[in-house]
């Protein structure tokens, strides 16, 4: 009986200690966000970091920040272009991501010197979007990750590529600020998304990524889609703004749209989705549900409107 | 006759600091004062309010009227002034400075007459500048200058000079120029002259009737003769000086007197 | 005796009439975008894109640019004689800083209001402008009692209230520029660098007929301008009553220079030079200076917008940029030329 009691004994310790050893290591994987603590220092990082799954590592985000709505919960470290050096260097953390064409690089340089991780991602067209996605996943340590999410929005594109693929082209304006006039440019990836969405952004030949129009250019190239995405855009206000050049197809057909969107003015994992409300305002005709009546029974195939 | 000017019991102060005090002085139609007196004593100040720049208390008449009654053009009319500097910040020529002489001639809106040039011609020809009439004022020497002032304060056509030092920056034969032209006028047109001077032998020689200041107060008033004594020029003026009288010109001159 | 006479009246401001006019056409003629004239003029119906971009886009541009130009340059004039400095400018009084403030507030808080004029009749302007008048007045106000001594307003006191002032609201609109997001950025850039981006006639008129009956009120004061240059002493004493001048001067400017920057925002610059230029080509008589700054300034600021629009086609460039960058370089060449000779002073 001694015997049999101390083989039970010994099981039990060797099975309590393999799963004890087995549960430490899982742990220590589970509980990773120790040892990986972010700080966003922009909201299109912000939403990438939660898109990834790692929203639970983020410490530090800016006052910009604002989806989804845990990360308007969490700490503040400064605003867009400038954070809080101090701010930032509290948090401890790991890993510090920014961009690089708005994070401050004087800022972003006495970061590392403080001894912290810096790393700048570039957000310019939407290859550069995609591949960060993919390069932050890798940087912390979930490449597959990346991969899923940028899968899931190259399906998106997929999806609204073929919807809008037979539509003819439409030329389009995409206002981000009426007084003055700021418009989309060249090298911005949201001129990609008009492109993609079926349209051809008349101010897509400069080189600047933003910038002031004169009027007369926009009678001159007579776009036939007017979306206003800036911010306090209001419905109202834009008609009254443009209604006096009739000469311009938008105006004359009744395609001005004000509609602010973060997810078309966000370079993070919402581009998918903003380049579908982008065809939805360029082509309402290919979607099956189409709002507020606009060619209502034309098809998505058909002669130019 | 008819008093130009007329004071009784003028007072000044700069902020608390008495400048005149109770000044009571009266100026016939065509006299030629001089006012005399160290720095401070008040001659720049009388000047000032004679001219209305300035407003003390006490009764100033012009022509037996209140000064407060007169408007500044119809004053201009009266009135003009050479004052010690000019400073100028834009480039005006000559003839321009002369002409801004007759600002109250004529409106506003309309531009210099026949008349107008011919008078600020006339002007800069008694006071020796016609030659300088189209250069720059501020390419003048400082005598240069002074003489352009007095040909715009003749253009104004007064009735009264005022004139403060007119002399200092003059070089001697201008000086001399300058003061014989003074008497020519008050002689020839009966202008009335009052002048703060600082050169005492050249005040005796040209101005009849001269008025020493001394803190604020008037110490005497009189011909150069009564005036210019040597118990005056001490108490006023701090210094040890001999009088004599000069036999061609019959007026007291002084002679300084160094300790050294 | 070379002095201002009606021959030379006539002839300086026919000549800056005449190249005034020639200016304006032209401009209107230019742009970064082909304008065909002939068909603009055949159909004068709506929906014409020729028509639109010359009578809605480009027409009210220049006849701003031409108020506004003239406006500033006839300020900077009868600033720079009041304060008795060659290097006194519109900007200097502190009131472009205050309208600058009051846009860029109205831009961050209430953008999209708007005021109804007439009962909505003759359309609606935005309240941004509005608030930019409105912190003119404001600033205007406080320089005012700031400098204003016995009653009289001291040059000296003018200029330091005016200097400090706009140091003071530079750091608030720093300030600002620090708080606010990217896309309101582009519109404080407007405040601040200017812009002639209009399409309101409603705006235009008024702009023209405020700044006429200003510019005519200092037009009128041109000889007692004149003689304040002497010095505020001998100008008492040749008639002027300085200290109402004084007070008149700097209202009637200060409320020409905030209605011009709640329009076009800041342009800077044309205050400062088009009064030396014209002094170096005319003469410092104010009777004729006035007038001949007012027209020649409408001529730069044209010419300026027109470069503006042009230089980084398709994009706009701020006029204040071209004001400054032209007219920089041309004054120093004038100045080199003309100057030795007029300006040692």
């Amino acid at each position: 009986m001694k015997h049999f009691q101390r083989l039970i004994t010994l099981h039990l310790l060797t099975a309590s200690l393999f799963v004890l050893c087995n549960s430490a290591f899982f742990a220590h994987a589970a509980s990773a966000p120790r040892s990986q603590r972010i700080v966003s220092l922009a909201p299109s990082v912000t939403e990438t970091l939660f898109a990834l799954g790692f929203g639970n590592r983020v410490v530090g985000v800016t006052t910009y920040c604002d989806y989804p709505a845990e990360a308007r919960k969490l700490p503040k470290i400064g605003g867009f272009m400038n954070p809080s050096l101090e701010a930032v260097a509290a948090k401890r953390p790991d890993f510090v991501i920014g961009v690089s064409s708005a994070t401050d690089p004087v800022k972003a340089r006495e970061m590392e010197r403080l001894g912290l991780k810096v790393t700048l991602i570039s957000l310019a067209s939407v290859n550069d979007i995609l591949s960060s996605i993919k390069s932050i996943a890798r940087l912390l340590g979930s490449p597959e990750a990346g991969e899923k999410l940028v899968d899931k929005i190259s399906l998106q594109f997929d999806e609204i590529k073929k919807r809008v693929a037979s539509a003819p082209r439409r030329t389009t304006l995409l206002a981000v600020g009426l007084r003055p006039l700021v418009v989309v440019g060249g090298k911005n990836f949201i001129n990609e998304l008009i492109f993609l969405a079926g349209g051809e952004n008349i101010a897509g030949n400069a080189d600047q990524p933003w910038l002031n129009l004169p009027d007369e250019y926009v009678v001159a190239k007579a776009p036939q889609v007017i979306i206003e995405a800036g911010m306090g855009s209001e419905r109202g206000d834009s008609a009254k703004h443009w209604g006096d050049l009739k000469s311009i197809p938008a105006v004359r057909e009744h395609r001005v749209y004000a509609y602010q969107s973060d997810k078309i003015l966000r370079p993070g994992p919402r581009i998918g989705e903003g380049l579908e409300e982008i065809a939805r305002l360029v082509h309402p005709e290919c979607f099956a549900e189409a709002k507020r009546g606009v060619n209502k029974g034309k098809g998505c195939e058909g002669p130019r409107p | 006759m008819n008093p130009a000017i007329q004071t009784r019991d003028l007072s000044f102060a700069y902020q608390d600091r008495l400048v005149l005090h109770a000044v009571s002085l009266s100026v016939d139609r065509g006299e030629m004062i001089g006012i005399l007196g160290p720095n401070g004593s008040g001659k720049t100040t009388m000047l000032k309010i004679f001219s209305a720049v300035l407003h003390g208390q006490g009764a100033v008449k012009i022509n037996d009227r209140d000064i407060e009654t007169y408007g500044r053009r119809d004053l201009s009319k009266l009135f003009a002034v050479v004052a010690q500097e000019s400073r100028m910040n834009f480039p005006y020529t000559v003839a321009e400075v002369v002409l801004m002489g007759r600002a109250s001639y004529h409106s506003a809106f309309a531009l210099e007459g026949k008349k107008d040039l011919e008078i600020a011609r006339a002007s800069m020809e008694l006071t020796d500048c016609l030659l300088f009439a189209n250069r720059y004022l501020h390419e003048l020497s400082g005598g240069e200058k002074q003489r352009v002032m007095i040909a715009r304060a003749l253009a104004q056509e007064p009735e009264i000079l005022l004139l403060d030092e007119p002399s200092a920056f003059l070089d001697l034969k201008h000086q001399v120029q300058v003061f014989e032209l003074l008497r020519r006028l008050n002689r020839d047109r009966g202008l009335t002259i009052v002048a703060a001077l600082h050169d005492l032998n050249l005040a005796s020689l040209f101005f009849p009737r001269l008025v020493v200041l001394r803190d604020g107060k008037i110490y005497r008033d009189g011909s150069p003769k009564e005036v210019l004594t040597e118990k005056t020029i001490e108490e006023v003026y701090g210094i040890r000086v001999r009088i004599e009288q000069d036999p061609f010109s019959e007026k007291p001159q002084l002679f300084i007197c160094p300790s050294l | 005796m070379k002095v201002l006479d009606r021959r030379k009246m006539i002839f300086v401001n026919g000549v800056l009439l005449a190249l005034l006019t020639l200016s304006m056409v032209a401009c209107t003629l230019l742009g970064p975008v082909h304008l065909d004239l002939s068909r603009a003029l055949r159909d004068l119906s709506f929906a014409n894109p020729d028509a639109e971009i010359l009578f809605r886009a480009r027409l009210p541009r220049v006849l701003l640019g031409v108020a506004i130009g003239g406006g500033m340059a006839a300020c900077g004039v009868v600033l720079q004689a009041l304060l008795g400095n060659p290097l006194a400018c519109p900007q200097m009084l502190g009131v472009s800083g205050g309208a600058s403030l009051g846009g860029i507030l109205g831009l961050i808080l209430f953008p999209n209001w708007l005021l109804p004029i007439a009962g909505g009749l003759l359309g609606e302007i935005s309240w941004v402008p509005l608030a930019a008048f409105l912190g003119a007045l404001c600033s205007m106000t406080l320089v005012y009692r700031f400098s204003l001594f016995h009653g009289r307003l001291h040059p000296y006191h003018l200029l330091l209230s005016g200097v400090i002032f706009n140091s003071f609201i530079a750091a608030v609109i720093m300030f600002l520029n620090s708080i606010i997001d990217f896309y309101q950025a582009q519109g404080l850039l407007f405040w601040l660098m200017g812009s002639l981006s209009t399409r309101a006639y409603l705006t235009v008129a008024f702009i023209w007929a405020y700044i006429s009956f200003g510019f005519l009120w200092l037009w009128a004061k041109g000889l007692s301008l004149n003689l304040i240059t002497l010095g505020e002493e001998a100008a008492m004493q040749l008639g002027v009553e300085t200290g109402a001048l004084q007070r008149q001067i700097f209202i009637a400017s200060s409320l020409m220079i905030g209605a011009m920057v709640s329009v076009s925002g800041m342009i800077g610059f044309i205050g400062l030079m088009i009064p030396h230029v014209m002094r170096l080509i005319i003469g410092s008589d104010h009777r004729l200076l006035l007038p001949a700054s007012f027209l020649a300034g409408g001529i730069f600021l044209c010419w300026a917008d027109t470069l503006a629009r042009v230089l980084l086609a398709p994009a706009e460039l701020p006029v204040g940029i071209i004001t400054a960058f032209f007219g920089g370089p041309f004054f120093l060449f004038l100045l080199y030329r003309e100057g030795r000779k007029a300006l040692t002073l």
